[in-house]
């Protein structure tokens, strides 16, 4: 990854959970990435954020910590030890909203020679019912990876 | 005193040291986000298949 990541992280021993704290200009926040099954049993959704008094991710909190790709590179670096534990799970994330989405695409796109040697990188399109192989610059809503088969 | 469970690792090339916390533990199998979680299961739902 072209991005430098937080290299100290709690989780949860099933890699459910991984915790690491922000520090930027606004401080030291808190920060929590997850793992989460769907009703597919194949599929399932990374969610990223703040943490909330009850312990849940907040994935629109405005942290503006000046730290966006370091915690980019840590949620790619939890996908991907996640992935190694569980390669039979595709992930799927999407931002919370538009922004943070393309924000993700770009992110992918810069990386995404490295990361194609890892994971078949597919997205969710407007006016497709199938996941479609990424491409940069592709307009999307939301990503779905799988690791390949070493 | 309870041992602590860490371990170094290495992932896309840089070092990383995982902690493992019983805090999170106790997480385990709640919805820590479930509007997430309902917005990704409605459009999961709309997709006709998944990747071979």
């Amino acid at each position: 990854m072209k991005y430098e990541n937080y290299d100290t992280v709690r989780i949860a021993d099933d890699l459910s959970s991984f915790d690491f704290v922000s520090t930027g200009k606004n401080g030291d926040i808190p920060k929590r990435i997850i793992f989460m099954p769907t009703h597919l049993p194949e599929v399932f959704i990374l969610a990223f954020g703040s943490i909330t008094d009850n312990e849940e991710v907040d994935d629109y909190a405005i942290s503006d910590n000046g730290d966006r790709n370091k915690t980019l590179a840590t949620i790619a670096v939890a996908v991907d030890l996640y992935t190694r534990c569980y390669p039979d799970r595709m992930i799927y994330f999407r931002g919370s909203t538009k922004e943070r989405t393309r924000l993700y695409r770009m992110a992918v796109g810069i990386n995404l020679e490295e990361l194609c040697r890892t994971f078949d990188i597919y997205a969710e399109v407007d006016q497709h019912d199938d996941f479609v192989p990424f491409r940069k610059n592709m307009e999307i809503n939301a990503f779905l990876v799988k690791r390949k088969v070493q | 005193m309870k041992k602590i469970e860490q371990k170094t690792t290495t992932s896309w090339g840089r070092e990383i040291t995982l902690t493992v916390d019983e805090n999170l533990n106790k997480l385990k199998g709640r919805i820590l986000a479930p509007k997430k979680l309902e917005e990704a299961n409605k459009h999961l739902r709309k997709m006709k298949s998944l990747p071979k």
